[in-house]
């Protein structure tokens, strides 16, 4: 049997989450890719745009033509991921494996959302179209309230005080407070966060990741395409595996338990021949405080209802023994949905070839990348290792 | 509150399956759910998502009803001071928001205390 292809990351590109009131979603994704366009010698062999809202946002459909046209990428297959927040994650995931199966050499993979141009009450219709539209957005229910249900239920049933789950942000904002593409620099403390306002009962405005526009890129390249030199400063993709879930969590037997998010986990770590105390840093889906909290649970990396104490315990820090949202995540650094899993590749990707600066994890070799639709409806995790420290090479 | 059970298993669901999740049978049978349950969690839901203005700030439940079902809902004519993990709740059937374009107007369940406002009174008197 002939050993699998590898399939890496030779270049990234992003721009600051936040308000781009000035630009489209075709221009937001031009600003992100302009240098590593203008500087690859050949366009991609395919490029897969990552979005989520562009119907709802910019009454624009048809986002793979509309983008590809914008980065003059005439020729190029072009293609549209929609998984709600894990579009991003998805994209990824089918890039690396159109490469793996041969078809492609290079996939340029292309994060982008708009959602500031949007009213309150249009963002909150566009952030619940992850959920049922027939039994769960038809009855109003935003997807803070859903995400509420949830935290009240982990906290009730693990005795978690408000105070305790207050860590997660506070852990989000310390990384984001120095990152500069991060929509949020500003640390808050514990108290901040327990006492902001009240956006569905427990959980507070400091709990949920604002919205924002942004757009991030990476090109994946097969490693026949990278010679010896651009090898050493690119990184690879040891796994990167999905799996998906009932899409209503109360329908799980186990609520408290994200089922996909444990077996993409499981699965690439396997993939990638390591086991999770290898794992240097992760970047995960935490967009609400108690995702975060029963994701870590459900990877093992913490025991059931122990997550907010781990934290508070510095565990989950930049310093500790598994740093997490290494730039803030999707609570500090910003939530441009669709483009979320492609920001979390890019910081991935920092942190790996160490240009993470103040938000530097030291000697990090592998990387864990947890990205998820809904809550756990669907979810893709990666694996990232950095060819010039893993020592497989 | 339509859903649907196993004819196979018995297993009952809501939303209805096309499949039971526990036998994967694909003999399933319309079946009205019960309305009585009880709030596993519930929340205060300060912003409202389009059409639901009116009806600011709304509260929503997580309902377990007498046969093991769980679903969301939205919680009416219940103080939200008194809600608690445990309280037993019963369907309503309500007008559930705005109006649509072209007039038509949308219903469905929600769930009140076990017994409305209107029935305790009719008792005492």
């Amino acid at each position: 049997m002939t050993a699998a292809l590898s399939v890496f990351i030779s270049r990234i590109g992003y721009t600051k989450v936040g308000d781009h009131w000035d630009k489209s979603l075709s221009e937001i994704a031009f600003q992100a890719s302009k240098v590593l366009l203008k500087e690859e010698a050949s366009p991609p062999d395919a490029i897969i745009i990552a979005n989520a809202l562009s119907e709802l946002s910019s009454s624009q459909g048809n986002l793979a033509a509309i983008v590809a046209d914008a980065l003059d990428l005439k020729g190029v297959p072009a293609y549209r991921v929609e998984a709600a927040g894990g579009s991003g994650g998805s994209a990824i995931n089918l890039g690396v494996n159109l490469i793996k199966g041969g078809q492609m050499e290079s996939v340029l993979v292309m994060g982008v959302e708009k959602m500031r141009d949007l009213d309150p009450a249009k963002v909150m219709q566009a952030q619940g179209l992850s959920e049922n539209a027939d039994y769960s957005q038809f009855f109003g229910i935003s997807i803070a309230a859903m995400n509420a249900l949830l935290a009240r239920m982990y906290m009730h049933e693990y005795d978690v005080t408000r105070e305790k789950l207050s860590a997660f942000p506070v852990v989000a904002h310390k990384n984001s407070s120095t990152a500069e593409h991060a929509q949020f620099r500003k640390k808050f403390t514990n108290e901040e966060v327990s006492r902001s306002e009240a956006v569905a009962d427990p959980l507070r405005v400091l709990d949920c990741a604002p919205v924002g526009d942004g757009a991030a890129c990476a090109l994946l390249v097969s490693e026949d395409k990278l010679s010896s030199e651009q090898r050493k400063s690119a990184v690879e993709v040891l796994a990167t595996e999905s799996s998906s879930n009932l899409v209503n969590f109360f329908e799980r037997p186990k609520m408290l338990h994200f089922g996909a998010t444990e077996v993409a986990a499981q699965k690439a770590l396997k993939k990638a021949h390591l086991s999770m105390e290898e794992i240097d840093f992760l970047e995960l889906h935490d967009s609400y405080s108690e995702l975060t909290a029963i994701s870590l649970e459900s990877m093992g990396l913490s025991k059931q209802g122990e997550a907010c104490n781990d934290a508070a315990a510095g565990r989950f820090d930049l310093n500790g023994q598994f740093p997490i949202s290494t730039f803030g995540g999707m609570k500090g650094r910003g939530y441009p949905v669709g483009a979320a899993g492609v920001y979390q590749i890019c910081e991935a990707f920092m942190q790996l070839t160490e240009r993470s600066g103040f938000n530097q994890v030291p000697n990090a070799r592998f990387g864990l990348v947890q990205s998820m639709s809904g809550i756990d409806s669907s979810a893709y995790v990666h694996v990232l290792g950095f060819a010039g420290r893993t020592g497989r090479n | 509150m339509l859903g649907n059970k196993c004819e196979k298993c018995q297993a009952e669901f809501f939303p209805p399956v096309n499949i039971c999740r526990a036998c994967k049978s694909i003999d399933l049978k319309p079946l009205e759910m019960p309305g009585a349950g009880k709030i596993l969690s519930y929340t205060l839901q300060k912003e409202s998502v389009a059409g639901f203005e009116e009806q600011e700030p709304m509260v929503f439940g997580l309902v377990e009803l007498s046969n093991g079902v769980r679903l969301v809902a939205q919680i009416v004519d219940f103080p939200y001071e008194s809600l608690k993990i445990g309280s037993k709740v019963k369907a309503v059937f309500r007008r559930v928001k705005a109006d649509g374009p072209s007039g038509q107007i949308y219903y469905g369940y929600k769930f009140g205390p076990p017994r409305s406002p209107r029935e305790t009174s009719a008792t005492e008197e």
